[in-house]
């Protein structure tokens, strides 16, 4: 492997052998689109992320990330209305982000108080979802979240 | 050896207005360094706030540092620039 994966909590994991995968391939042609798609999402999603890093101010990169987190959790059932849960340090963000804990801090106020979004502990509510769209430049379309049958 | 010399400056950073420090390289213009409170650096390394690397240029450049340092004082502030005058493209 060329990289590492971290779990930020506790979370329950699998380990598929490749045979399996070469099997489900084989015998699943429906499971082998989906796993397609899922690379292609993949790939989408770097490549909107490549464009992010290097094109956008460090607030719209925020407002960016923000939108992207809100719309995953959704999608998997896990956010509640505006909210979502993100038990993540200001510092780790600042790493995903390549911004230092100080711009973190500042870019996140300004959010604060340009009412787009609320932190209540762990607890990120987003109040203003068209604005902070429009911040963060965010188009959701890579994220190939419209229901189509696959 | 670069004959720093410090200039107080007030910063108009985001969230406000912030004590200043601009630090000058031989009458040139290298950095701008801010004071941030805790708050601010969210504790960052265990510090009481320091002093932030707010704008720097040439060899203090966000072109070559993409995570700008937080110093516990301004003796460090220079000598992080010093650093950075000495050791040109590498970064610190």
């Amino acid at each position: 492997m060329d990289h590492g994966v971290l779990a930020l909590t506790n979370c329950r994991i699998a380990n598929v052998p490749h045979a399996t995968l070469e099997k489900i391939t084989e015998e699943f042609p429906h499971l082998t689109r989906l796993l397609w798609l899922s690379t292609l999402i993949d790939g989408a999603i770097h490549r909107e992320w490549l464009t992010t890093m290097g094109r956008l101010s460090a607030t719209a990169h925020m407002a960016h990330l923000i939108c992207e987190l809100y719309l995953r959790l959704k999608v998997i059932g896990r956010a509640e209305g505006d909210t979502i849960q993100l038990p993540i340090t200001q510092a780790e963000l600042g790493d995903t982000l390549g911004l230092s804990t100080v711009h973190v801090n500042r870019v996140l106020q300004e959010l604060r108080k340009e009412g787009l979004i609320r932190f209540q502990g762990d607890a990120l509510t987003i109040l203003d979802w068209e604005r902070l769209k429009t911040v963060g430049e965010f188009t959701p379309t890579y994220l190939s979240l419209q229901n189509e049958d696959r | 050896m670069h004959e720093i010399t410090l200039q107080p400056m007030s910063v108009l950073a985001d969230g406000g207005s912030h004590e200043g420090q601009l630090i000058l390289a031989d009458g040139q213009l290298v950095a701008v360094f801010s004071w941030v409170t805790p708050e601010e650096t969210v504790g960052g390394l265990e510090r009481a706030g320091g002093w932030f690397l707010e704008a720097g240029f040439g060899p203090c450049s966000g072109l070559l540092s993409t995570t700008p340092p937080v110093l516990e004082t301004l003796d460090d502030a220079v000598t992080w620039v010093r650093g950075r005058l000495d050791n040109g493209l590498i970064p610190s």
